[in-house]
């Protein structure tokens, strides 16, 4: 009976949850010394022309070979990574708390706010993604800054979707009743019980919204909408290297590969976790 | 007080939704200390009862007295939640614990309204979770970790500790299996006696209500259909219907057995 099995002292299987977390970080982690490692390593520098040994294919000294400036490609990966992960994040995760806060505002407070709340998030849906993102940068003109405003405002909706009808399911369940019971206040059963529960689902949305982040981001820059040239951003090496595709593939094959792999791990790693999810619920 | 003043008295509840009557003219009352049992079949009104009073559906009644809080309310029953002095255990409990809280932090919730420190707070909890003969390494168990019986007398815990003067029982044992059904039975027994507070158990269990209750109040659509002390209910139960359950639970063999553990 499993009332006896676990009794005092009893050591507690480990979660798969606590199993993931842990796998997810030494990756991280490694990733992240790799990344420090290469910086640290290369004798280059992302901006460092070289025009007696441009576009030169990947050998000894250039594992990556060199661009139409003769910069290494390699370093301007490495450097570029901060760019397209690090934009990308911000970006999502803005959409992520922004979304947050919307929907579970709309869910806990009273049908008329939640009404007018949703219609708002409504006529956001209406705008696609990289259409509003390049009508923005034709407005304001094509920057780093304007490309993550615009993105970050039509980020945020699937996460209101999602944390109001999560926020509204979750507000029926007994132990919040119990809560309104012990006399909680709203805010406190929000952060307490809604909150918490609603966050597992929100993050491995945000996982797909994040990889979906890094494909805007470099097809912006790769159009001239976003990050500009000379900037190491993935996207923006791609924009270089386009008038070389016929007689040196390199300049495109490896910005493009590093973009793929990325968005790849990310999505993976948004999967497994969706699965441990469910398995522990 | 002296014990046979009731400590909650109902009148003439009734509880409409639209024009269908959920809930029609319903009295009853629990003395200090004692224990009513609700039955019925499944949409008699039972868990309806308990909402209505909690103020969680909107509902009339002659006259509800609670006096432990100084409740006197006549006409509609506030909707503000949860009568003051009183806690619910409910059917689930598993679905009744915040699966991302500790059952320590789910139990220290009922003393939200009491100022008092972390540390007297913890101390409380843990005396709360002896009570009911969880050992102190559940303080920091998750319900995800815990067996449904565990998880059900953390819930009794969180009830107990606040020191109500009437808990409600939305059929809290009708989730788990009859070893731990009977155990958790005794532990509620046991702890209404000594701390006196008033039990209102909604059970389909008549064998539980039999070893246990003072009084038996059964529904059926709605309608009273005996409102009895409870060995009066056994031996002459007050309507044909009442008659019927008492002879179903016979013939399975229920009522008998939990006569016999008592």
């Amino acid at each position: 009976m499993s009332e006896v099995l676990l009794q005092k002292g009893a050591k507690l299987p480990d979660s798969p949850l606590s199993r993931f977390k842990r796998r997810t970080g030494l990756v991280l982690a490694v990733l992240a010394l790799g990344l420090c490692i290469g910086l640290w390593l290369t004798p280059y520098q992302p901006a460092q022309a070289d025009f007696l040994n441009r576009l030169a294919p990947p050998e000894p000294a250039h594992w990556f070979g060199t661009d139409h400036l003769g910069r290494d490609i390699g370093t301007r990966l490495l450097y570029g990574a901060f760019w397209s992960l690090g934009l990308a994040l911000v970006v999502s995760l803005a959409g992520l708390i922004a979304g947050t806060l919307v929907g579970l505002l709309a869910a806990r407070s009273g049908s008329f706010p939640d009404a007018l709340l949703m219609r708002v998030t409504d006529s956001f849906f209406a705008f696609p993604e990289l259409i509003a993102a390049v009508a923005f940068a034709g407005l304001f003109g094509p920057s780093t800054v304007n490309l993550v405003v615009a993105l970050s405002l039509v980020s945020w909706m699937k996460f209101a979707r999602l944390a109001r009808s999560l926020g509204l399911t979750i507000g029926e369940r007994d132990f919040v009743i119990q809560a309104r019971l012990n006399g909680l206040t709203d805010w406190l059963i929000l952060w307490r019980h809604i909150l918490p529960n609603v966050l597992p689902s929100l993050l491995v949305l945000w996982t797909s919204s994040w990889s979906r982040t890094i494909l805007a981001v470099s097809g912006l820059s790769f159009l001239g909408f976003g990050v500009q040239p000379p900037t190491a951003e993935w996207g923006a090496m791609l924009l270089d290297g386009k008038p070389y595709m016929q007689t040196a593939p390199h300049i495109m094959i490896f910005p493009g590969l590093a973009v793929l792999v990325s968005v790849l791990a990310i999505n993976l790693a948004g999967d497994r976790l969706r699965d441990v999810l469910a398995q522990t619920r | 007080m002296p014990p046979n003043d009731p400590v909650f008295q109902l009148e003439g509840l009734t509880v409409r939704a639209g024009d269908k009557v959920l809930l029609q003219d319903v009295s009853c009352d629990i003395q200090q200390g004692g224990m009513l049992c609700v039955i019925g079949e499944s949409g008699a009104g039972k868990s309806t009862l308990l909402k209505a009073v909690q103020g969680f559906l909107p509902a009339t009644c002659r006259r509800l007295v609670f006096t432990p809080s100084g409740t006197d309310i006549t006409g509609a029953v506030p909707t503000h939640p949860g009568l003051p002095q009183t806690r619910w255990v409910m059917q689930d409990p598993l679905a009744a614990l915040n699966p991302r809280l500790t059952l320590g932090a789910s139990i220290q919730e009922s003393l939200y309204r009491q100022n008092l420190t972390v540390q007297e707070r913890k101390s409380a909890v843990l005396a709360a979770l002896e009570d009911v003969q969880l050992g102190s390494e559940f303080y920091s168990r998750f319900p995800g970790q815990v067996s449904l019986g565990q998880a059900q007398r953390a819930c009794l815990a969180r009830a107990l500790i606040a020191r109500p003067k009437l808990i409600f029982f939305d059929e809290p044992l009708s989730a788990l299996d009859a070893l731990v059904q009977k155990k958790i039975a005794r532990q509620m027994e046991v702890l209404r006696r000594k701390t006196q507070t008033a039990y209102l158990v909604v059970t389909h269990d008549l064998g539980f209500a039999a070893a246990y209750a003072d009084k038996v109040l059964v529904l059926r659509m709605g309608q009273v259909e005996a409102y009895q002390p409870c060995d009066e209910f056994i031996a002459a139960p007050a309507s044909p219907y009442a008659e019927n359950l008492i002879e179903a639970a016979r013939s399975l063999g229920t009522l008998s057995h939990a006569s016999e553990a008592a």
